[in-house]
């Protein structure tokens, strides 16, 4: 019974993911719609660009270490995704903390680098260099904001830190700075403006994207949507209380995935040392800071 | 000289495969992602039919930026010979199902180049094309009923096959070849094995072969990764 209800759970939590991720997804382009006073997508669009992605008649690959990659980028969320909880289901999150969480989160722009680095387009090549140092700029801050929450609420398990906010305040109320330095890796880790140098669609061709197609392209758009699901869900065991419900859960994360795509607009874009310098002096200062009044 | 050729079809053993392709196409038409060729003065109708005015992302219709990710190939304006080249290039990299969507005159019969001898007059000569916007320049009105006739297409395509237009490519490949050769001469060659494609998908006819694709054959040397070298 136990292990039916483990398998049930672990395949549950990612389906789960896939579909609040697209709601995501259809979120962010309905809000950069808006932002530009167009109507935007309609409802089911995510979905529909995901089955004719797949649906193609051409598939392209590269090679064998670009099957992999794929697999790597979208497997690395599905790892993170059953360790994430969410309300009613903990998968296996009692056992992996919030470190592994950090560590699966690592395994998709690797296995996104592997995939591209065989396309052996140098757009790509470009594109996925330039992802890999704004992933050294933006984790220095996020590994200090869970080592932070982690000292703080003295866990490394989310089910732990959820327990601690429920019964005490919200980690955003006592623990504001090191909110701040999240939200900043926030906009770093989701590739939004002004942190997108390696996406740039006009000036490298959407760098790591540009010789995927068909399903591989699908593979990408599913590893989105479960990428908006992680950070919003994750920023919100971290500082929001989490949720008792899914009712209380989602709009929290939806808020969260909601913020950089708004104030996206504003900003021109980073050239990659900028990013590492703007990155690794305000988000890194607040939170050391904040480590310093939690320590 | 006729050959005969035994079409394979792959053998479909799903008892929903037809409800699985009926999905399939529906969702096709529901999103297109589209990489435009600007190469006239029609480029200048695209943003407003992108953008707040006409909003074309509602249809699902979105901008991409490489061939690869591309459904539909848009051609604004008049094509020169020199661009014919790109322009065919960048349609054979594409993945298949793909559309082509000629904008303005210049692409439906020459235009005001007619006379010109540097530009390509008819489109539908070189590469098969789905849907013709005329005008000059068409307003993005009729941009966006040319996207949405497109649309119909591909939905209803089981009926009235009018939405696969890039089999064509692929059945009658000697004539598009024959007359991208008038053009660029005898030794024209793209790095993409159309006949090879053909054959993978199953839309080899008699008319995919001819004196142009011997012509090819002839001049066709082949293709090498290219040699990576540090100046």
């Amino acid at each position: 019974m136990n292990a039916l209800h483990l398998m049930a759970e672990l395949i549950f939590m990612p389906l789960i993911a896939f579909i609040v991720g697209m709601m995501m997804v259809l979120m962010m382009r309905k809000i950069s719609a808006r932002l530009q006073r167009r109507i935007g997508p309609p409802f089911f669009q995510p979905l529909y660009d995901i089955v004719k992605l797949y649906g193609k008649d051409t598939q392209i690959s590269h090679g064998l270490i670009h099957d992999i990659g794929i697999i790597m980028a979208v497997g690395g969320y599905i790892g993170a995704e059953i360790l994430l909880p969410v309300p009613g289901m903990e998968g296996i999150a009692a056992k992996g903390g919030v470190i592994t969480l950090s560590y699966f989160l690592m395994i998709p722009s690797l296995g996104m680098a592997l995939g591209v680095g065989q396309c052996a387009n140098p757009n790509g090549s470009i594109g996925i260099s330039r992802a890999l140092t704004a992933m050294l700029a933006y984790d220095i801050p996020f590994i200090l904001v869970v080592f932070g929450a982690a000292w703080h609420y003295q866990s490394t398990s989310l089910i732990g830190m959820i327990e601690y906010q429920q019964v005490h305040q919200w980690g955003i109320v006592e623990m504001p700075l090191l909110a701040i330095a999240g939200l900043f890796a926030l906009q770093g880790m989701l590739g939004k403006q002004p942190f997108e140098i390696y996406i740039a669609p006009a000036e490298i061709a959407t760098g790591p994207m540009v010789e995927m197609s068909g399903k591989y392209m699908g593979g990408l758009f599913v590893m989105q949507t479960f990428q908006l699901y992680t950070a919003g869900v994750l920023y919100a065991s971290l500082f929001l209380g989490g949720g008792t419900s899914f009712l209380t859960l989602l709009p929290k994360a939806f808020l969260v995935v909601a913020l950089p795509m708004s104030i996206a607009f504003m900003f021109p874009r980073y050239k990659t040392e900028d990013v590492i310098r703007i990155l690794w002096k305000w988000p890194v200062m607040l939170g050391l800071i904040s480590l310093a009044f939690i320590l | 000289m006729k050959k005969e050729l035994k079409i394979k079809q792959k053998e479909r053993t799903n008892p929903l495969a037809h409800v699985f392709d009926d999905f399939i196409r529906f969702c096709q038409s529901k999103s297109l992602f589209m990489l435009h060729y600007c190469t006239g003065c029609g480029a200048i109708e695209l943003p407003p039919a992108m953008t707040s005015r006409f909003d074309m992302e509602r249809l699902g219709i979105q901008p991409m930026v490489t061939p690869r990710q591309a459904d539909i190939l848009l051609i604004t304006g008049y094509v020169s010979i020199k661009t014919l080249k790109r322009v065919i290039l960048t349609y054979e990299q594409m993945q298949s199902p793909k559309y082509v969507i000629g904008i303005c005159s210049c692409t439906v019969n020459g235009g005001m180049y007619w006379q010109s001898y540097a530009t390509a007059k008819k489109l539908n000569e070189y590469m098969p094309v789905d849907v013709y916007i005329a005008g000059c320049m068409p307003r993005p009105e009729a941009v966006m009923a040319g996207l949405q006739r497109l649309k119909d297409n591909i939905r209803n395509d089981k009926k009235e096959h009018k939405g696969s237009a890039w089999k064509d490519y692929f059945k009658r490949y000697d004539y598009y070849l024959g007359n991208q050769q008038a053009l660029f001469g005898e030794d024209w060659q793209t790095p993409t094995d159309i006949i090879a494609e053909a054959k993978l998908y199953g839309l080899e006819t008699e008319e995919t072969y001819g004196k142009h694709t011997k012509l090819l054959e002839k001049h066709q040397t082949p293709l090498l990764p290219q040699e990576m070298r540090i100046k």
